[in-house]
Parts: C-alpha cells; structure tokens; sequence
C-alpha cells in the first residue's frame, strides 16, 4: 500500500499482467545483482587487456598473437634491486629437444653463472629423460646417471616466464612479479617464505634455501645476490644480469650442441622471431594456460 | 562443594568478567603436575623454534618436494576441529538446541583457542615472522592465502569477543543470537577458503578440485561434532555435567550423517579419478600412490576408520551404546587426522616433473614445535578452566574443579590424532 503512494506517474497502468511490473526495489536489486556479476567477470578481462595494451608489437605482426599476451604481471613500477631497468625487448627462449643430449652443461653453468648454494640441493634447470614416443611427463625420469642414451630423448625445464605465471598470483605479498620484458623476478628482501609459489609453479621451477647458500669466495659471482637468498625463493630469471645488458643466458652459451636460442620476440630478425615462425614449436603444459616464453622444437 | 565457597574471595573483575583466582590457588597437586608438565613442553617447543630460526629451515624435514609439511596438516586438522565447538554453539541460538545449551561457553572457547594454534602453526614456521607485516602492506588478492589469512584472524576474534558476550551477558539473547549470524557464515568462509589454498592450484592435480571446498565442510564438522561427543561423555563420565542421554542419540545421528556425507564425496572423488573415461595419468598415477604405494598406510586407514565408524553408529541394536559412539568418535577423529596428512602428501608425494618423493615425515624440530603448540592451547583450556566462568548458570551441578578435567578432553583427544 505504502508503495503505491510513492508512485511516480510514469510508472506503468496498473492494469497490466502480472510480470509485467517491477516493483522499484525488485528492478533495482535485479541492475544490483547483474552488474555486480558484469563486473566480477569483467575484471580479470579488463585487468588482462590493459596489460595487453602494454606490450606493442614493433615489427613483428605474425608473432603479435603470442606478444600481445605478453605483459607485467603485479609489476610495482620499479625491478629488483639486483637488475637494470628492463628494456622494450620481450625475451623468450626456444630448445630444440632434436639436439640436446642431456649432458647437463647448462645446468652446470647456471649453477656457477647464478651463485646457487653448492649445499643449496637444487637446479634452476632441470633436464628429464623420457622414452621414445611420448611426451610423458609422469614416467620422465630426473636422476639419470649420464647423457646421451640413444634410446631416449632429453627435455630441459626451468622457469618457463609465463605470460600468465600462476607463481606470481599465488605470492601472498607480491614479493614476485613479471617485468615489463617478460622476466619474473623475485624480491628477495620481502619474500615471507610461505612457498606457496612453489606449491602454484606447474614446472617445479621454483625452489626454496633451506640452507644458508655456501660457494668457495672465489666462485662466487659479483653480479648476483647470495647472501640474502637464505630463507627464501629463487629461481631461474633468464640471467638478467647479463641479458639486460645485452648479453645471453650462461645457459645458451654452455649448450655444447646449440639447442639453447635466447632472443627478442619485439625482433623480427632474432633466432627466437625466425625459430618461432618457420618452425612447429609447442609449449611444456600448453592447456594449463600458463603461456610460457619457453618453446620447445623438435 | 566447598570448593564455591572458599573460591570466592579470588575473584577479580576484567573487563566485566569475574576471573577466579582464588581456584587457583586451592588447585590441588595433580592440578599444577599437569601444567609444569604443559609449560616443560612449550619450554622444548620455544627452544626448537630457536633452533629453527638460527640454523634456518633444514632442521625440518621439509623440502622443495614437501614445502608444506606437519605445520599444515596440523593448520588445516585444527581449523576443522573448531568448526565443531561452533556448530553446536550455533545450533544452540539457531535451530534452539537447548540439549547443547551447556555446553556453548567451553565450545567457543575451545573453537577460539584451536584457530588460535592453527595460526601460530604459521608464526612458527616462517623464518622472519615479521615479514608477515606485508600481508597487510601489500596484498595481492589473487593469493588464497589472503583470504584465509584474514578470515582465521577474524574467526578468532569472533570466537573471543562470543565468549566474552556469553559470559558477561551483554545485549541478552538477543545479541548472542544475532553473534551466531556472523559466526556460522565465518566459519563456512573460512573453511572454504582453506580449501582453496589446495584447491585453486592448477599445478597439483589432486588438489584442484571443487570436491575440495564441501569435503573439507564435511570433514571439519563430522570431526569437531565426534571431538565434542567424546568431550560430553568426558565431562558425564566425572559427574560435571548432565546430559540426556537423548542428547548423545541425536548429536551421534548427526555425525553418522556427517560422516556418510563425508565418504560419499570422497568417493566420488576417487572414482572420478580413476574410471576409465575420466582417467587422466597426471591424477590417476598420483593418486595410486595413496592405495598400493607407500602412502597407502595413511590413506586406507582413513577409508576403513570411516566406514567402521558409520557401521558402527548405523547398527541400530548397538547405537545408543556410549561405548560405541566413543568408539566411532574416536575413530573418526583419528581418521580426519590421517586424512589432513594425506591430503597435504597428495600435492606432494609426486611433484609437477612426475618425481615421486619418498614420504614425508616430520623432523624432530617440527615435532617439537607442534607438540609446544599443542601445550599452549591444552595451557589456555587448562587455565582459564579455573579462572574463566565457564559454566552455564542453569548448570548448578557442575563443580569447577570437575569442569577443569573435562575441558581436557578436546585436546587429549588432539594429541591421539
């Protein structure tokens, strides 16, 4: 009753079929409702499309579709301390599975270029032995004693730089995130250590200092940090030190057969560009969604 | 019985709370036995966080394989068992269970002080816990962690400032009832939300599954309700309390229902696992660890504790029996235990690269930390057990010293688990 004397005259007759009318509350619950649940999916899509907006595409229009993707993640505006500033590149690795022999140089190399703990019990890369004809993950085998078994074949996995890394959305505190140039770094000065990246990372790549990280002084590397990688996560960042200033990865280098190809995606003419569209590559777990800047070829 | 009387000289007013500290006093000698007991344990649980934070994380068994170990089993296994204390405290304003009426003020508290330890599970295991200040600087929403970080602080809260409203009887009924609104949702919230932290990880296979939010629903309440049937009978047994025995009918019928609902979404987990046409290598192969690996010694006992335990409260000639209800209880109790365990080495025992790892299991620092905060929660129910009026007025019967034994009974049945 009291509704009807609140009535505007441009409310409908009164004379109409039931269902017809909205009572104002129930029309505007219904907008309420509505574009709360618009907004809620509209979110992430906004959040992602402006990231797109970030990485242009200088040059290199048939690889757009996997720049494009490509972008910051929970980026505060500023690297880590340990890295220059990042550049226009988008950096991406391709290996070529045909060629590597599972010798473990690059692993070696890391090692050393990285200032990993010799006691810290871990690799930013790891290589996988797996049987001829099939891609299978599940039965690859870590421990194999020495490369080069014609009867299998051999696939390096590190920190893939996802373009999506779910590492970075599962960090608590953003004491992670994905610069500019694709690489995903960690601060090592606020990570909390609840190693929830490391539980989120589909690729194993992301590993904890249970122990103070001990190297012989005269390996240690000058250009990384080491002493405040105690407690917390690291993980392999495509050696920023070095690509930021125009190097490569120690990975890259050490590859005695040349499987390793580290370039910029922005570069129509990198070996990545060229390798990327001439070539079948996949990607290590493609229907996780994760988009990784890692391509494997065969 | 004269034990009122004397006690009442000690009494002290906080904040609108008479504290008796006069039944402290008159505490007998197996009485402050039990608590120097308590405090040599918290004393060996600080020192083994001592060591943890000098010599850094490889004192504990945990590694990258296992990075969450005994800490979250214990985090997920506490926070269930709270549930239970609230769905009676709930029931009691809601659905107007008077049968649990007596019981409402020990089961907040009890739910209050198990969030309590879950949360120092935490504390303990973070190397530089004043890092944790940047959850509150910068938060990133994307994390689960977040959520249910937040949500077991605010649960506590809840729980405390409920305990503090039933005893001082501020806002009558009425607010106690409208505490109950907020309380219960809390609870779903925050379970839910611990379910996320597995369930939201695309990573780990046997996690990221819906199933996870109810069962871990199930799971909480069918685990603190048999908690609280054993504590109830704990507290009958040494003439505390008096229940009708009505009252153990209808909270073990729940829990039989409970218990069934539990198995039944578990079940349908397993199935959807390994039937032919869902199977997937990635889930299938993880999750044969569990029935024919090394696992398996965890995991069946969780399937066989279940099912005996709903046998045993099904069979209609011998429910009423207290003996078969503490049976089932117990039994479902140390089932849930087993089951947080496995649920944590079910992301774990084969990382994402396909690795198996051998199975976890705590080292003795992690041991001692957990037993440490064990002993605080059994210290603070112990304690304020003499000091806190937690008896319900219309419970005239109850003595306090009897009330302090029966407030035991959660966590001895804790440390079964």
């Amino acid at each position: 009753m009291s509704e009807d004397s609140t009535r505007s005259a441009g409310q409908p007759p009164r004379d109409l079929p039931e269902g017809c009318t909205l009572s104002r509350r129930t029309f505007l619950g219904g907008v309420g409702a509505t574009a709360g649940l618009v907004l809620a999916g509209a979110v992430p899509a906004i959040v992602s499309s402006a990231q797109a907006a970030e990485g242009g595409v200088p040059g290199n229009e048939s690889l757009s579709g996997v720049i494009e993707e490509d972008g910051a993640v929970n980026y505060p505006g500023k690297t880590v301390h340990y890295a220059e500033p990042p550049g226009d590149e988008k950096w991406a690795m391709v290996i070529d599975v045909k060629a590597c022999i599972g010798c473990r140089r690059c692993v070696y190399a890391c090692v050393k270029e990285n200032n990993i703990g010799r006691n810290s019990g871990f690799t930013y890369i790891q290589v996988l032995e797996m049987d001829k004809g099939k891609v299978d993950v599940e039965h690859a085998n870590l421990a194999y004693e020495q490369g080069g078994d014609p009867d299998k074949w051999y696939m390096p996995v590190q920190c893939m730089q996802c373009a999506k890394p779910p590492c970075v959305y599962g960090c608590p505190v953003t004491a992670t995130w994905r610069d500019p140039d694709g690489i995903v770094v960690i601060d090592y000065e606020k990570c909390i250590a609840c190693r929830n990246c490391i539980v989120t990372c589909p690729y194993g790549a992301r590993h904890f200092n249970w122990v103070e990280p001990e190297i012989a002084e005269a390996e240690i590397n000058p250009d990384v940090p080491l002493h405040e990688k105690a407690g917390v996560i690291e993980k392999c960042t495509f050696c920023i030190h070095r690509t930021r200033e125009g190097g490569t990865t120690a990975c890259t280098e050490a590859c005695p057969v040349g499987a390793r190809k580290f370039g910029d995606l922005n570069d129509p003419d990198s070996e990545v560009s060229i390798l990327l569209n001439t070539r079948r590559v996949w990607r290590l777990k493609e229907e996780y969604g994760t988009e990784p800047m890692i391509w494997y070829v065969g | 019985m004269a034990e009122k009387a004397i006690s009442r000289p000690g009494v002290k007013r906080v904040i609108g709370v008479d504290l008796d500290f006069g039944a402290l006093r008159t505490a007998g000698p197996r009485y402050w036995a039990f608590v120097s007991l308590l405090v040599t344990v918290i004393g060996l649980g600080v020192m083994a966080w001592g060591v943890l934070l000098t010599h850094g994380g490889s004192v504990m068994a945990m590694r990258d394989s296992y990075p969450w170990g005994l800490w979250f089993t214990n985090y997920m296994y506490y926070v269930g068992l709270s549930a239970g204390g609230l769905v009676v405290y709930a029931s009691v304003h809601l659905f107007n269970a008077k049968q649990f009426a007596p019981l409402s003020r020990l089961a907040v508290l009890q739910a209050g002080v198990l969030v309590m330890m879950a949360l120092l599970g935490i504390i303990t295991d973070m190397e530089r816990p004043w890092r944790a200040v940047w959850m509150l600087l910068t938060p990133n929403f994307n994390s689960p962690f977040i959520y249910t970080g937040s949500a077991a602080n605010i649960y506590m809260i809840i729980c405390f400032v409920d305990l503090w409203i039933l005893i001082t009887g501020k806002g009558g009924h009425k607010l106690a009832h409208r505490m109950t609104l907020i309380a219960l949702p809390f609870a779903v919230y925050l379970h839910t939300t611990t379910a996320f932290v597995l369930s939201l990880n695309k990573s780990r296979e046997l996690w990221n599954s819906a199933v996870m939010v109810p069962i871990f629903l199930t799971s909480a309440t069918a685990s603190g309700v048999a908690l609280l049937l054993i504590c109830a009978y704990v507290m009958q047994r040494i003439g505390a309390m008096k229940f009708k025995p009505s009252m153990f009918r209808s909270l073990s019928t729940l829990l039989a229902t409970v218990i069934i609902i539990d198995l039944f979404l578990l079940a349908v987990e397993i199935l959807t696992v390994f039937w032919p046409t869902s199977a997937k290598p990635g889930h299938a192969l993880r999750l044969a660890e569990f029935f024919t690996g090394e696992y398996a010694i965890a995991f069946l006992p969780v399937l066989v504790l279940g099912l005996g335990a709903f046998a045993l409260l099904a069979g209609r000639s011998t429910r009423h029996l207290p003996v078969v209800q503490i049976t089932a209880s117990v039994m479902y109790v140390v089932a849930i235990f087993l089951k947080r365990y496995s649920l944590m080495a079910m992301g774990f025992a084969v990382d994402p690269l396909g690795q198996y790892s051998a199975p976890y299991l705590p080292s003795l620092v992690e041991v001692l930390i957990a037993l440490g905060l064990l002993a605080v929660g059994l210290l603070i129910m112990t304690l304020s057990a003499k000091v806190l009026p937690l008896r319900v007025p219309e419970e005239d019967s109850a003595e306090p010293d009897q009330v302090v034994l029966a407030s035991h009974a959660p966590e001895q049945a804790l440390e079964v688990g």
